[in-house]
């Protein structure tokens, strides 16, 4: 059937792309409370993406990098340093660390290229980095979320179910840089993979991982398919696998306005975002906004398994990139926007964007 | 409620092809008494119930209608003497009308139909059926239906009604409406036997409730004196099965596959409603839930045996890609097959032989049209597959109905997995099957796991679930309402999950 008719066709009986079905949570990614039930962790503002360089546990928050480290009280933040822009991704190698910024320009600090600055943006494009990783030490691959939105419109972008997004590969020594693929829906998360040639990245309005050839334009395979949340950042586990945060879930509501053009052009004309039927990062704890909770509170309870628009789940993947296990804070939880999840050792290290924390999850306790 | 019986039932004890179905049962009914028989499938409540409706004799034990001792030899003595029937499956003609149905059996010589309409209409109406006398029995709702079949019941002057699982098809409305009827009947003097596998209903509804297990009575006790718990561990405790399914120490689940199917907000009818789950490569998922959850209905819709809503009927994935069957055979060509549970309807053709039947299916996956089957390459593959399943017959020459019911199972799973399956979906595989066979086929199911298929085992029987699958679903009302761990579940939480 011709694509055009076959839209009009799914539209109209509700199959397809219009099917308003979602994934469901079970098997590996059996709902449980191991992100709420997590103790160790301290507040931060919108903590977004980590990495660990030198040894240290960076996060990015805002404008903001800051070290984490131990202390008599437990654990700190503390401010490694101040940029103009606001950090949208960082990565790091033995010895450098990219910092991206949501103007679309990275900086090297550290390594050889130490306080290089690299631009992505090209005239009348937006260019919004949402994740970056080393593929050895004279090259980087970066994600481009959207060239039509800024990294704070990305609700925008997902309504309007943008595929503008991109993969670079940058050469750090001549700033030349190649598209590895392009028309993508949101990637969001990217790292290189064992065998050497080939680089992980997450789509996430496509709900979906793909892989990638690191070394020259291709066409993307996807290696997992219909997660039910959108993916963001991914991180190697040491040992084959991956950890794969989602920053939130998937709910027929979203899926039914992102299918009604006009109904989603009016709320997006005539409200504010906060009050958009679309996934959030965190609820706001206002009776405005819609769904959060669905209206399954009881006694002034939410219950777990209320219809929800924010979500914390991160989710182990084995050496075959498939699901092994999962965490997850529900919607009666605070820990949701889970942006980033590092390991280190028996612990994974969890950036709760929504819930403004920083989270260490014992993983002996999980498998 | 009057004191003594009106219905008695001592020692009865009924036996098919060897195996008891109930044995030494008594059970005693009391005027204008709803009274509730609850158990596992196979327990043995449709077998009493027909017992008492004259389907069929018990092998041994006595009846005693109103004190004098009475034996039915088929539905219509059992009738005449004021005990009815009604079946889950309405036994109502779908293309004749409401008042045909009503009088079913009654005609005259010659027939006005505008009579019996005027009938029909005032004999509905004294009952405050509001259903239209003229309408096509198959226009009507399930609740509606019921009305027709109690009516009919009513019309035969019944005193003993008997519902086999009345609420299952039914809405929460129906079910209301359904309750009230059932209530006004009692106090018109009927007494009321109610099958039924919600607990909740039962405890609702009855003035007493008998509990029924591997063919034995456990408990009758008022409903006041009962409660979920205690029903459903007089259910669920165990005798019998625990000899063919106790553990030999702690059986570890095999891990998640590959995810190769995924069921998403999958809706057919009534029986299926928006449920969701995914199914893993290299696991046995067992599917357990209470007759008219909607299991087989869910896996006959994916296998394309069923088709799912056309409007909104949610969606269904094999290996990430969108599948919908129109034909069982496009679901065989896509790697799926679907073991039926009712294997002598739709499992074989029993005037065929094993080799034939097997060659059958083979058709379906086939993508050339040989026009000639060489005899020889038919018998050899069937050969393989008796010696694989261990198919004890004489050759594969053999016909299908010679067969013992666990052979014929094992021919019916060969048929299948012929077609070299990847996702296998067994439903009720050891129904009907003598013990022995039962142990080879959950051999069989496991190897097939091992090997790297997606199983998905559909049974009513909690042990055989518990021991054989390495995660458990829980269908109710339609829909999967929990998935379990193997190693980390117990019966009782199952049934809980399945009746509440």
């Amino acid at each position: 059937m011709m694509p055009w008719l076959r839209s009009k066709v799914d539209n109209f009986i509700g199959s397809g792309d219009a099917a308003l079905a979602v994934p469901p949570m079970d098997g590996a990614l059996k709902p449980n409370r191991a992100l709420d039930a997590c103790k160790t962790g301290f507040a931060i503002q919108a903590p977004d993406d980590l990495c660990v360089w030198n040894g240290i546990l960076l996060v990015s928050s805002g404008k903001g990098l800051f070290s984490i480290q131990r202390a008599d009280a437990g654990v700190q933040a503390v401010l490694h340093r101040t940029y103009e822009n606001e950090i949208t991704a960082i990565a790091a190698d033995a010895a450098a660390l990219a910092v991206a910024f949501a103007d679309g320009d990275i900086l090297i600090e550290g390594g050889r290229h130490d306080g290089r600055r690299i631009s992505l943006a090209e005239a009348g494009k937006v260019r919004n980095p949402t994740a970056v990783t080393f593929l050895g030490a004279e090259h980087l691959a970066v994600c481009v979320g959207s060239a039509r939105y800024a990294h704070m419109d990305w609700q925008r972008d997902l309504l309007e179910r943008g595929s503008s997004g991109s993969v670079w590969r940058i050469d750090l020594q001549t700033e030349a840089s190649v598209c590895l693929a392009d028309g993508l829906a949101y990637p969001y998360g990217i790292m290189p993979l064992g065998d050497g040639h080939s680089i992980l990245v997450s789509e996430s309005w496509k709900h979906r991982l793909l892989r990638l050839d690191a070394t020259r334009p291709s066409s993307p395979e996807a290696v997992l398919n219909d997660l039910p949340g959108y993916p963001a950042r991914l991180h190697g586990d040491g040992v084959g696998g991956a950890w794969l945060a989602l920053f939130a879930p998937r709910n027929q509501l979203v899926e039914f306005v992102m299918r009604e053009p006009e109904y989603r052009d009016l709320m997006m004309s005539s409200l504010a975002p906060a009050y958009w039927i679309a996934p959030s990062l965190r609820s706001r704890g206002s009776f405005l906004e819609p769904l959060q909770g669905g209206g399954v509170r009881q006694m002034g309870m939410l219950k777990p398994w209320a219809p929800t628009r924010s979500y914390g789940l991160v989710i182990g993947l084995d050496r075959n990139l498939q699901p092994r296990r999962s965490l997850h804070s529900r919607a009666d939880g605070s820990r949701h926007g889970t942006t980033s999840c590092l390991a280190s050792e028996d612990q994974l290290i969890i950036a709760s964007k929504g819930g403004n924390e920083i989270l260490f999850c014992d993983l002996r306790g999980q498998s | 409620m009057s004191a003594g019986p009106i219905l008695e039932l001592k020692n009865i004890s009924k036996q098919y092809h060897g195996e008891l179905a109930l044995r030494d049962v008594d059970f005693a009914l009391k005027g204008q008494e709803i009274h509730s028989l609850v158990g596992e499938n196979g327990a043995g409540k449709s077998t009493l119930t027909k017992i008492i409706s004259g389907v069929v004799s018990p092998t041994k034990g006595e009846m005693f209608l109103d004190g004098q001792l009475v034996s039915f030899n088929n539905p219509a003595e059992a009738l005449q003497r004021g005990i009815a029937m009604v079946f889950q499956e309405t036994s109502l003609i779908p293309s004749l009308t409401v008042a045909q149905n009503l009088y079913l059996g009654e005609e005259k010589l010659y027939n006005r139909l505008r009579g019996l309409y005027i009938a029909a209409q005032q004999f509905l109406q004294s009952l405050n059926f509001p259903v239209d006398p003229t309408a096509d029995v198959s226009s009507l709702g399930a609740a509606q239906k019921q009305m027709v079949e109690i009516a009919r019941a009513v019309h035969h002057n019944a005193r003993i009604i008997i519902f086999d699982e009345p609420t299952a098809t039914l809405t929460p409305e129906e079910k209301s409406h359904f309750f009230a009827l059932v209530d006004r009947l009692r106090k018109d003097g009927v007494a009321i036997i109610f099958i039924s596998h919600a607990i909740e209903e039962a405890l609702a509804i009855s003035d007493r409730i008998t509990v029924l297990r591997d063919g034995q009575r456990i408990l009758t006790e008022p409903a006041a004196n009962l409660d979920r718990d205690k029903v459903i561990t007089s259910m669920v405790g165990r005798t019998l099965s625990n000899e063919l399914y106790k553990q030999e120490g702690k059986r570890v689940p095999r891990p998640y596959g590959r995810k190769v199917l995924s069921v998403q907000n999958l809706s057919m009818g009534k029986m299926v409603r928006n449920t969701s789950f995914s199914i893993y490569a290299g696991q046995i998922t067992g599917i357990f839930g209470l007759i008219g959850s909607g299991r087989t209905e869910t896996a006959k819709v994916i296998a394309g045996v069923l088709k799912r809503n056309l409007f909104y009927g949610g969606e269904i994935s094999k290996d990430g890609e969108r599948v919908r069957f129109r034909v069982p055979r496009e679901g065989m060509k896509k790697g799926i097959i679907y073991v039926t549970e009712d294997r002598k309807l739709e499992g074989f053709f029993e005037t065929m032989t094993i080799a034939e039947n097997i060659q059958v299916h083979m058709l379906a996956k086939s993508s050339t049209s040989e026009v000639i089957v060489r005899r020889s390459r038919v018998k050899e593959l069937a050969e393989k597959w008796r010696k694989r399943l261990n198919i004890r017959a004489t050759s594969s020459g053999a016909r299908i109905n010679e067969l013992s019911g666990g052979n014929q199972q094992k021919v019916v799973i060969a048929k299948g997995l012929v077609q070299q399956p990847e996702i296998v979906i067994l439903d009720e595989p050891t129904r009907g099957v003598d013990v022995g066979a039962i142990a080879e086929i959950h051999q069989l199911i496991g190897s097939l796991a091992d090997q790297g298929l997606a199983v998905i085992l559909i049974s009513s029987y909690l042990p055989e679930i518990l021991n054989t699958s390495d995660r458990i679903l829980v269908c109710r009302q339609g829909r999967i309402v929990e998935e379990f761990d193997a190693d980390a579940v117990t019966e009782k939480m199952i049934m809980y999950a399945a009746v509440h």
